[in-house]
């Protein structure tokens, strides 16, 4: 497996006190990395020390196959990254903010300038100087900014802060361009688990500075299961006529009234039918599925979950 | 290196800092002017001859620009600091030290060419206004301004130097205003001037105040590769 990103043992620890422990991460190559943790898990610190900002008190990581260095300076050329929030030279304009940033970078070529402002939907706004965008703006702004130079990597944080449900959907859909169409690797995070789960081939997520689990999304979709639930008069008899009368071995007893039948052939017609038919009275019927936030809430309470 | 200080003067406008250095320039002589007019209605035996008036001039410049040195220092590094685009600095493939290094250098360049064009163009219009006024019993001669060259250039190499000092104080805490402060401060020091004498004619003083500024300046980097942004 080529992995773009690998941590090993990763730590930092700040005062004394460790914000990032033992943090093992597997990004691979041309996928969606989603890094989800509540707010101070140590998503941004994970963030500041793989572009090299901030150093690790222990462990390494490999970026492109590469053991970081204090002098790993090459391999930001590689890099488009957001960390924390957008932050500009407010003085200067828009397209002054991406050319000077095409120089340090040792990119050339300007005239990608105004094809990046149209890809986060920032036309005319060339000639603005930054101190006059609002906060949505700048966050296009530094996603262009951290695309224009085609990276083969772009690391995140937290990139939809600001913006509105649309922009939040242009920008999902631009991220899942860049990875398709480009190849581009992207890890971005939230504490927002929607965003998340329409977003990521893999998901790992962080809670109190470890990385409890890193899963695909296949893997989790897999294992969620869809189920009927019926509220009836008499729970065991209902029971015992789904067995004897329906074949159904797969539910499970909740308490005297409620029933959960994780059979997929069950249909709510047949069922509501085979029911009445023997005297069994239906307070209500439907079908539910239980949702990734109830399998992330569960992780990030403390609960176990095989994915 | 040249390269990252022509994007560092595009990033911070230092060409605007010029049109200021001019700004400056006019002020120091208003300032000139303005000690000659008072000095004469109280009779002090102040500007007597070039020699003194050509030394106060140099001694206003370099106070003028070293105070000019700190307003940059806030401006190139500890603002950078300050709001965090060090973090945007810092993520582009360039050698951390070097970045500074030519922060410093543009710096240390600005502030010593503005120290000799501003010695030489103040003095340049003071003198030609007061020769015709004949105020003085002397005559501004070749060898006197022979002899100011090696002063004046080596005052301005210590004084260069010496402006690199408020940027221990102002990364302390990132603060803008301590970095102006204790420009002011350093200048009040070395560059005030009591009956013709200044602490600056010490030699041994503008030498160590240099190369404290020198070892400031190199401290502020030195482990910036270890640094957490």
């Amino acid at each position: 497996m080529t992995y773009i990103v690998k941590t090993n043992q990763l730590t930092k620890v700040f005062d004394g006190k460790e914000v990032v422990s033992a943090v093992n991460m597997h990004v691979k190559k041309g996928e969606i990395y989603g890094f989800l943790g509540p707010n101070g898990a140590g998503k941004t610190t994970v963030m500041k020390m793989l572009t090299n900002l901030t150093k690790p008190t222990s462990g390494d990581i490999e970026v492109f196959g590469q053991k970081l260095t204090d002098q790993s300076y090459e391999v930001l050329k590689r890099l488009g990254t957001i960390i924390e929030y957008p932050i500009f030279y407010e003085d200067l304009t828009a397209k002054e903010t991406l050319e000077l940033h095409c120089e340090y970078m040792g990119y050339y070529d300007k005239k990608g300038i105004s094809h990046v402002l149209d890809l986060v939907k920032l036309t005319n706004t060339e000639e603005k100087r930054v101190k006059d965008f609002s906060l949505g703006m700048k966050q296009r702004l530094g996603i262009a900014r951290a695309i224009i130079t085609k990276p083969e990597l772009l690391i995140l944080d937290e990139p939809i802060n600001g913006l509105d449900p649309v922009g939040i959907k242009e920008i999902r859909e631009l991220f899942k361009m860049l990875c398709k169409e480009y190849g581009i690797t992207l890890i971005v995070s939230s504490h927002i688990l929607g965003e998340i789960e329409q977003l990521a081939d893999t998901i790992g997520v962080i809670k109190n500075g470890r990385l409890i689990t890193e899963v695909s999304m296949e893997a989790v979709n897999r294992s969620q299961v869809d189920y009927i639930e019926v509220i009836v008069n008499d729970g065991k008899k209902a029971a015992l006529i789904l067995e004897s009368t329906l074949n159904i071995t797969n539910f499970k007893l909740i308490d005297d009234n409620c029933i959960r039948i994780y059979e997929s052939t069950a249909s709510q017609k047949v069922l509501s039918k085979t029911l009445i038919e023997h005297d069994i009275e239906i307070e209500g019927i439907s079908k539910k599925s239980s949702s990734l936030e109830d399998y992330f809430l569960k992780l990030i309470n403390g609960g176990v979950v095989n994915a | 290196m040249l390269n990252l200080m022509r994007l560092e003067m595009k990033k911070f406008h230092v060409g605007s800092y010029i049109k200021r250095a001019i700004f400056a320039n006019f002020v120091i002589l208003a300032i000139m002017f303005m000690l000659l007019f008072i000095t004469k209605i109280e009779g002090d035996a102040v500007f007597e001859n070039y020699q003194t008036v050509l030394s106060i001039i140099d001694s206003t410049v370099r106070a003028v620009f070293i105070i000019f040195a700190s307003a940059l220092i806030a401006k190139l590094i500890i603002s950078e600091f300050k709001y965090k685009t060090i973090t945007l600095a810092f993520m582009y493939p360039i050698n951390r030290k070097k970045l500074m290094a030519s922060k410093l250098a543009i710096i240390v360049l600005f502030t010593f060419s503005a120290i000799i064009v501003s010695n030489v163009f103040v003095s340049a219009v003071f003198c030609t206004i007061i020769s015709n006024l004949h105020l003085f019993s002397d005559t501004l001669t070749i060898s006197l301004i022979i002899q100011r060259i090696p002063i004046v250039i080596m005052n301005a190499i210590a004084a260069s130097c010496i402006a690199l000092i408020p940027l221990y104080f102002g990364m302390r805490k990132y603060s803008i205003p301590v970095t102006i402060i204790s420009s002011i401060f350093i200048v009040s020091v070395v560059s005030s001037n009591t009956g013709n004498f200044s602490l600056n004619d010490i030699i041994f003083i503008p030498i160590a105040l240099a190369i404290i500024g020198i070892s400031v300046a190199y401290a502020s980097f030195r482990k910036i590769e270890k640094m957490d942004i």
